[in-house]
């Protein structure tokens, strides 16, 4: 079960660390290469309007500010599950639950009852993402139980 | 072949909405997963099932949606750009230049990764079609759909059978 869960926190960490691969050019000039790639790849699930995106160190993520929240929130429950032991068993309502800010504050936005906010799209992204990673985690799970020629 | 056209249906849905700008924008990555969901339900529907389904079968839907869908929306995409001879690509090179000029690299790394996104640019300025951005695109797709597929086609599986079958 924690190689599942370590299995998945990589393959969220590798999808995190694409979204910043501007800002780890600064680190290796050798990630701007994957650049030209990644920016179309991380487009088709993002709209990457520019001023949504998330400024740090003078570069921009290659997503929007909501997208970037629900991986990072992936991403840091992902690292939890990996120390969590238990059987995962989450009702769906709770996955609705913490949907419901991001699809509020779209709705608000959308309709101009406030203007977009990075930090809000960034906060109930996280929220979404941190919930979403344990039914998915719960999901991958029960479907290696039960295809267990997968695992052994 | 009659087995396929749960999927067939809703990867081509999806591989037309993933073109349309408007429909994008909006969805964005949530349309894979909400066309693996509905390859589900029309699969429920059509056959009139009557136990709940396995989340292996989520995961072969989704799957098989994702794969559809990025066969069909590059096919889209590829005939709508030979046609107009441009694309998100060509609309975003002059950001995407401008962002690279500022960007802190040395003038060799800068000049080669612009020359790179130049050629593709130009390639489909003039030919409407650039075989390794379409190659690049389709092998991208395939790779992402199928995951958002497998997720959406699991996610699909626990909505469906708490919805039709008492969340069995």
């Amino acid at each position: 079960m924690k190689k599942v869960r370590l299995l998945i926190f990589l393959l969220i960490l590798v999808w995190n660390l694409g979204n910043f691969i501007q800002a780890l050019a600064l680190l290796n000039h050798i990630f701007l290469f994957a650049f030209p790639v990644l920016k179309p790849t991380y487009h088709l699930v993002c709209h990457q309007q520019p001023d949504k995106l998330i400024h740090i160190f003078g570069t921009s993520t290659l997503l929007c500010a909501r997208c970037t929240g629900i991986y990072l929130g992936g991403l840091a429950g992902a690292f939890a599950l990996i120390f969590t032991g238990r059987k995962l068993s989450l009702p769906t309502k709770y996955l609705l639950y913490s949907s419901l800010p991001m699809f509020l504050d779209v709705g608000f936005v959308m309709l101009g009852v406030y203007s977009y906010s990075k930090l809000i799209a960034l906060l109930t992204g996280l929220l979404l993402g941190s919930v979403g990673i344990v039914y998915l985690t719960e999901l991958i799970e029960k479907f290696l139980s039960q295809n267990r020629s997968f695992t052994e | 072949m009659k087995r396929l056209y749960p999927v067939l249906i809703a990867g081509f849905s999806a591989g037309v909405f993933e073109i349309v700008p408007m429909a994008k924008s909006l969805s964005c990555c949530l349309i894979i997963p909400t066309a693996a969901l509905f390859a589900l339900y029309l699969e429920m529907k059509s056959t009139n099932r009557p136990e709940p389904f396995d989340i292996s079968i989520g995961v072969r839907f989704g799957l098989l949606t994702g794969i559809f869908a990025a066969l069909f929306g590059v096919t889209i995409e590829t005939i709508v750009t030979l046609i107009t001879k441009t694309n998100d690509l060509v609309e975003s090179f002059p950001q995407m230049q401008q962002m690279l000029e500022t960007f802190p690299v040395d003038k060799m790394t800068r000049s080669e990764v612009v020359g790179m996104l130049k050629t593709v640019a130009e390639q489909i300025r003039t030919a409407g079609f650039a075989p390794l951005y379409t190659f690049a695109l389709l092998v991208n797709t395939l790779i992402v759909n199928s995951i958002f597929g497998i997720i959406g086609g699991m996610i699909g599986v626990k909505l469906l059978n708490n919805k039709y079958y008492g969340g069995k």
